[in-house]
């Protein structure tokens, strides 16, 4: 119609401009005149439907009918929206007797996964355990995550006959008949270190009932070097206790120690050493490839190649033994430090320590020579009080693995080992297994290995177990269950008294200790006891060391060193999504591995890294071929600052295929390259996406984190600390003298505050995991990181020094964009410094100011608060946070498929801590100083009518803290331990110039250099 | 319903007052802190077998008790009531027999402590009948209200009859028709509806009414007060509570402890149903819901071993949403508020219904309005000197220790 009536018009307007719509009608196509009579020449299909008589017919509902339906059901709709849903109440019939409801019970127990070793606390609540605290030793992220893998539904559920649902009555009957029918061959028991005593006379008793019975452990990185060197040297196959916090010097090649290296206790040492206030600091070097986290915490860092570490270590021996040595050439490799280290060492006799994380028994015996030599045995190294954590025997896995190649073996039971995906001879072990009749798996999961056994025999979490365990000389702690086993599975020691004809462990764990004279009750209560034993048959040391003479290191060949992450380390709980979506602290990255690099090396070979329009961060592909032929294709490269130039560094523990739906398919398995020493790599077209949450990594010449040395620290404590002054009318003035606020009355009752210490603080991260697990923080998975959208209420911001200063640009006399271009690269081998970034309560906050209905909202206590039923999702608070600590919820994180992670589980929920809210969809959240846990301890007081004790007040971040840098308490409280911080000449306020005045404070970082 | 309670509460008082005052006059001074010991010492240990009045529970109501028995008598018979029957009393083995030889416990009071209890039972406390004062309180003035409306509806009435009479008066001396009351009404209806202006107003008047009117009723969504749901059990507050006078906190025993008053598990109902097999409304009929759900069996007094035993699914009453926090310790500990502040006249309820609004408004009011408990605290030694300071004379509400802050109750 509209064409015509513009015709009309056209014609009638007379003019000689004529507009057409189309070509059609500038070539009088017919369908134009008739599109302009009909629009709709198409006759609707009416009478298909209504002529269809029979169907019109049979149905009854009229038009009327349909409007009435609709009026109803709109109706019913409203109604039923108004009608309050009738909500059930069911109490206990028989209520436990140590069980209120609401209120949290506490069990010391033990967690111990074949891999990481903590004595813990276990809150639990209705029966439920969930949250790990520790009990006296210090954890790390997994141990704090292991509550939720207890809920994880990839658990095995029951047992399984060649991959079928099965009982266990069935399961015992045939395995007890099969394992009494071997008689030529033998029984292989393929286990982890095994550190519980009872567990041990258990394999034992196995052992005397089944003849042949072949007992091996591993561990998933080898430490057999270091413990084959001590039986050459000691006599005995032990890896000694390290005193870090007696040394005043430290060596490390290579070992991480402050984070995968051995055991998780030596973080605490250290710190405990590092103490400037004392005057007494421990001077650490750090002679690694890869950036560890125990190199970025190193008072000065060395790059080198793994395969330079052998010569390294033997010209120290030299240098220590006073003999001659390549000085130049060996300062030369070492920038200089090499010298210095010898000095250091030569001053300090046996109060040193000497560690390399290499798996070379000659290295090792080397390493031991120089200790012995520096007079550290007995002093900051105990062989006679020894480590238990690490037995692992990688010659008897050989002879084990070469036995089954010859069909030696009948049986093989495996017992928290993954050797179908640990091993670097992982196929050849799976082959090898078609020649054994009886495989006997008692994994947890159906993993890797489990799924090529015939039997699997599911074992219990350790929440659900009893047991013991001796992680060092004279030091034990119980297990004890904190919950009923929620699947029908069996602990591993159950299914070996069974196996031998009896039952109940936990008879028999208690008999094996009152027999040893322990209070049993006691003991169990508080989590561990200590025992006098008898001395260890230690021999005079005996060096039997050979020096190495030059170094392997070939500048052709680019050098490949495995390392362990801090989440996932070996990777047996690679289906725990806190744990995936834990950031590296070192690249930030999360749910992936990658090859590190550093950018000169990159350079060369043409890779690079780029953030992409939304800033998410992009990397290279290659192809990696190893020296022993192994092959990983399509490998993703991330550039770090720090990385060795001609290495590479892989993280183990990814790339599993049956860990589960958070697990699977995460990175590459790295495993076989574990035996490994060079690779080579050839570039592929293509970029992988990373899901880093940190996109920035230097300072850009601003003093976030401040820091100082010893030496100026000693002279003037306040060194470092400075304050910016503003001009004012009166002089020069300090932000907080200038204010325009209000002030909020802060002196009356409490006033929360959090001090941070940046000396103290490693950067572990496992202050993120205990924070997530206490304050109900959803996973949120790699696509949004990827946006920038993680959940966190706590990260941990790690920056690198940069090349370029403020001094050097103006001495160089540097344009500004040149200068700040320039200091946006971290140095090759930067230093490093982390910070730890929750909310830090502003007294004069800017988010609060800016809500438009007020649902962010300030304390008399100091804090600031989040009211998510208020909040109208805004994000103006998020906009104006001069921190970024504000999260906000883009989806609804829990009950969504799109999600699927442990808040869309009926199991993973039961570890939501039932005191905090699960926040939905469209508000904003942040930290609230876990306002629970506060309001807890005062309603606690005031019941009990008493004032509040300084070491009661506790944030998780500053409970979970292995190294105490975070401290909480009330700064109202002068006796209190954050009040002495508060006034600590070493104290500042992050970002003091706005004048925000947060409750949360840092400690200026010191490092321990010239 | 604020103003009832306190009306209620000042009668209750005026009354308690009355009758401490006849007992003064009455009778011989009684050490009252005696009386008051022994009733800690009734409540912790005999309420659940005796009632102070006449009414028999395990063992027999013990009003006027002091009287029926002698001093001595009663003392053998509570500190061993076994040894007592044993030496062969006639009157021991009487009750013995008559109580289906159940034998009561031994309790080896201390002599102060006996004083005491036989002080409390010499002097039981008079029970205050609850009475329907407020109820018949509301009823008089509805009536009172519809009286006075009525009486003014008659009042205008009449003056329109005066009025109209006397304009038709009026009219018929100029001659003029006269018009009955609803010609006159419709007249001036037309008459004002026709200024523009008339009609504007009261559309406008119209609908701030209808607006007002949703907005209340919308306020009203999602309070459920009154609400009084049937139960699986027919349990009576009235009969526990109140006319047996068992102590809230016996039963509810985690609102000392915790943020849940908790609903009794059924093993803490067969502390006492073990015995009581009938109920005085109900008869067996719902106490054998209690031996369904445990499995019981009444006739042999044991439990069935091996029984398939089923929860009580009771129906939750006062629903909070999940987005705030409430503690019950809190306030019945930390802030001595007692249960009826805000469960109502519970000790009078058969069938308990939601009292309070629950809504944020209502505990914001009592929030400002409720003084701190800190005498005597000390955790608050400190706090009360700061906040005597700041707060010169004035009382110190819960508001003033940030007791209406978002963060207290959400998070």
């Amino acid at each position: 119609m509209r064409n015509a009536i513009i015709n009309i018009s056209m014609s009638e307007m007379k003019t000689t401009k004529k507009y057409w719509k189309g070509l059609a009608q500038l070539n009088n196509d017919p369908i134009v005149e008739k599109l302009a009579q009909n629009e709709f020449i198409e006759e609707l299909p009416v009478d298909e439907f209504l002529g269809d008589k029979k169907n019109l017919s049979s149905t009854s509902s009229s038009r009327r009918d349909f409007l009435k339906f609709l009026g109803f059901s709109t109706a019913a709709a409203t109604l039923a929206a108004c009608e309050t849903p009738v909500v059930k109440s069911i109490p206990y019939l028989v209520k436990p007797d140590e069980i209120i409801p609401g209120v949290a019970n506490y069990y010391a127990s033990t967690i111990y996964d074949g891999r990481d070793y903590a004595s813990v606390l276990v809150k639990t609540r209705e029966g439920r355990p969930i949250k790990i605290e520790n009990n006296g030793t210090c954890s790390n992220s997994r141990i704090q995550a292991s509550v939720l893998s207890l809920y994880d539904s990839a658990r095995l559920k029951y047992p399984l006959k060649d991959s079928k649902e099965t009982d266990w009555q069935t399961v015992d009957l045939e395995i007890k008949e099969k394992l009494e029918a071997v008689t030529d061959g033998k029984i292989a028991l393929l286990t982890s270190t095994i550190i519980s005593p009872s567990t041990e006379k258990l394999v034992k008793d196995f052992s005397k009932k089944y003849k042949n019975v072949e007992h091996v452990m591993i561990d998933s990185t080898p430490y057999d070097g270091i413990l084959d060197a001590n039986m050459d040297s000691f006599g005995v196959r032990l890896v000694p206790s390290y005193s870090f916090d007696k040394a005043n010097v430290i060596v490390s090649f290579g070992a991480d120690f402050l984070a995968n290296w051995m055991e998780n206790e030596y973080s605490t040492d250290y710190v405990n050493g590092r103490n400037p206030k004392s005057g007494k600091m421990s001077k650490h070097y750090q002679l690694e490839t890869n950036m560890s986290l125990t190199g970025a915490n190193a008072d000065e860092r060395i790059r080198i190649k793994p395969s330079e570490q052998g010569y390294l270590i033997s010209s120290l021996l030299d240098a220590v033994n006073g003999k001659s040595f390549d000085e130049n050439l060996l300062n030369q490799c070492t920038n200089g430090k090499f010298s210095k280290i010898v000095k250091a060492l030569k001053a300090n006799p046996s109060k040193s320590i000497i560690v390399s994380n290499s798996n070379d028994k000659n290295v090792q015996l080397l390493v031991n020579a120089i200790n012995h030599t520096l007079g550290n045995y007995n002093s900051t190294i105990s062989i006679s009080s020894p480590s238990n954590l690490k037995q692992g025997n990688t010659n008897k896995l050989d002879n084990l693995l070469s036995d089954m190649k010859a069909g030696n073996i009948e049986a093989i039971i495996t017992y928290n080992v993954n050797p179908s995906y640990s091993l670097a001879k992982a196929t050849e072990f799976n082959d090898a297994l078609k020649n054994v009749k009886l495989k006997i798996s008692t994994s947890l999961y159906n993993d890797e290995t489990s799924s090529l056994m015939d039997y699997v025999c599911p074992d219990n979490h350790n929440l659900e177990s009893w047991g013991d365990a001796n992680p060092k000389y004279g030091n034990y702690s119980l297990m004890q269950p904190t919950i009923s086993p929620l699947f029908n599975t069996r602990q591993f020691q159950e299914s070996l008294l069974v196996w031998t004809d009896r039952s109940d462990y936990l008879t028999y764990l208690k008999d094996f200790w009152i027999n040893k004279g322990i209070e049993w009750h006691k003991s169990l209560h508080d989590g561990y006891f200590t025992l006098n034993e008898k001395k260890l048959n230690i021999k005079r040391f005996i060096d039997q060391s050979v020096l190495i003479k030059s170094s392997k290191s070939n500048s052709e060949t680019i050098d490949l060193e495995i390392y362990e992450t801090i989440a996932l380390g070996d990777g047996f709980q690679a289906n725990n999504p806190w744990l995936q979506e834990l950031p590296d602290p070192i690249t930030r990255a999360c749910w992936d591995n990658y090859l590190t690099i550093s950018l000169s090396t990159a350079e060369q070979l043409g890779l690079s890294n780029v953030n992409v329009s939304n800033g998410a961060l992009n990397g290279s592909i290659v192809n990696v071929t190893s020296d022993n032929d192994m092959e990983l294709l399509n490998v993703p490269v991330m550039i770090s600052p720090g990385q060795a130039t001609d290495t590479v560094g892989m993280a183990i523990g990814y790339g599993r295929t049956k860990a589960g739906k958070a697990g699977n398919k995460v990175g590459f398995n790295a495993y076989p390259f574990l035996d490994a020493k060079s690779v080579t790599l050839t570039k592929v077209d293509g970029e992988h996406e990373f899901a880093s949450i940190q996109l920035h990594h230097t300072m850009m010449g601003r003093d976030i984190v401040k820091e100082t040395t010893l030496n100026e620290y000693i002279k003037n404590p306040s060194s470092g600390n400075h304050r910016e002054t503003y001009e004012t009318y009166k002089g020069k003035l300090p932000s907080d003298q200038v204010s325009l606020y209000e002030e909020h009355d802060l002196e009356t009752g409490h006033f929360w505050n959090l001090s941070i210490d940046l000396t103290s603080c490693i950067g572990c991260g496992e202050c993120v995991v205990a924070c997530q697990a206490e304050n109900n923080i959803p996973v949120v998975g790699k696509e949004e990181i990827r946006k920038s959208r993680d959940m966190h209420w706590i990260r941990i911001d790690r920056y690198f020094s940069s090349d370029m200063t403020k001094e050097l640009s103006a001495k160089e006399k540097k344009s500004a964009i040149d200068m700040f271009s320039e200091m946006e690269v971290p140095s090759e081998n930067p230093e490093v410094v982390f910070q730890p970034i929750m909310c830090m309560h502003c007294n004069h906050a800017p988010c609060e100011t800016v809500c438009p209905v007020a649902a962010t909202t300030h304390s008399n206590e100091g804090l600031n608060q989040m009211t998510y039923n208020r909040c109208i999702g805004t994000r103006y608070c998020a906009n104006n946070c001069p921190y970024k600590v504000r999260r906000f919820n883009w989806f609804q994180y829990s009950d969504n498929d799109k999600f699927d992670f442990n808040m869309n589980d009926d199991y993973g929920k039961m570890v939501l801590n039932p005191d905090v809210v699960v926040r939905s969809r469209g508000v904003i959240e942040k930290c609230s100083m876990c306002i629970q846990k506060i309001q807890e301890l005062k309603l606690n007081a005031k019941k009990s009518g008493q004032p509040i004790k300084d070491t009661d007040a506790q944030t998780v971040c500053a409970s979970s803290c292995s190294t105490n840098a975070i401290v909480f308490g009330d700064s109202n409280n002068k006796e209190s331990e954050v009040w002495r911080l508060r006034n600590d000449e070493r104290a500042y306020d992050l970002l003091d110039h706005l004048n925000i005045k947060p409750s949360v404070f840092f400690q200026t970082k010191i490092r321990n250099k010239a | 319903m604020m103003k009832f309670f306190y009306n209620n509460t000042i009668l209750q008082i005026l009354v308690i007052v009355l009758i401490s005052f006849t007992n003064i006059f009455s009778q011989d001074v009684v050490d009252s802190l005696a009386v008051q010991k022994g009733e800690q010492i009734f409540k912790t240990n005999c309420v659940s077998c005796h009632s102070i009045g006449t009414n028999s529970l395990i063992g027999p109501g013990l009003e006027g008790v002091t009287e029926k028995r002698k001093k001595d008598w009663l003392k053998k018979w509570i500190n061993s009531s076994s040894d007592f029957i044993a030496s062969g009393d006639a009157d021991a083995i009487a009750i013995y027999e008559e109580y289906n030889k159940v034998a009561m416990t031994s309790f080896y009071f201390e002599d102060e402590d006996f004083e005491a209890l036989y002080a409390y039972l010499k002097n039981p406390p008079i029970q205050v009948k609850a009475t329907s004062a407020d109820l018949v309180l509301a009823s008089d003035e509805g009536v009172a209200n519809s009286t006075k409306l009525m009486f003014i509806a008659l009042f205008l009435l009449c003056l329109v009859y005066i009025l109209t009479s006397l304009k038709n008066k009026l009219k018929e001396s100029l001659d003029q028709q006269t018009e009955t009351i609803p010609e006159t009404l419709l007249n001036q209806f037309k008459l004002f509806i026709s200024e523009h202006r008339n009609v504007v107003f009261v559309s406008v008047a119209c609908i701030i009414v209808v607006l007002k009117f949703s907005y209340d009723s919308m306020l009203g969504i999602g309070v459920y007060s009154q609400y009084q749901p049937e139960q699986p059990i027919a349990f009576s507050h009235k009969v526990h509570a109140g006319e047996n006078g068992v102590d809230c906190n016996y039963c509810h025993s985690s609102a000392r402890n915790s943020k849940h008053s908790g609903i009794p598990s059924a093993n803490v109902c067969m502390n006492c149903h073990t015995y009581i097999n009938e109920g005085t409304i109900t008869g067996t009929s719902e106490i054998s819901k209690i031996y369904d759900a445990i499995g019981f069996d009444p006739d042999t007094r044991t439990y069935i071993e091996g029984y398939d035993q089923k929860p009580i699914k009771w129906v939750r009453i006062h629903n909070l949403p999940d987005l705030s926090y409430f503690n019950h310790s809190q306030h019945v500990v930390a802030g001595k508020v007692e249960c009826q502040t805000c469960h109502g006249p519970i000790e009078e309820m058969d069938v308990v219904y939601q009292h309070a609004e629950l809504t944020m408004g209502w505990c914001i009011d009592c929030h400002r309005t409720s003084e701190v408990a800190m005498e005597g605290n000390e955790y608050y030694t400190e706090l009360h000197t700061q906040l005597k300071e700041k707060y010169k004379g004035e009382k110190i509400t819960v508001d003033k220790i940030g007791g209406i802050e978002c963060a207290k109750c959400h998070y």
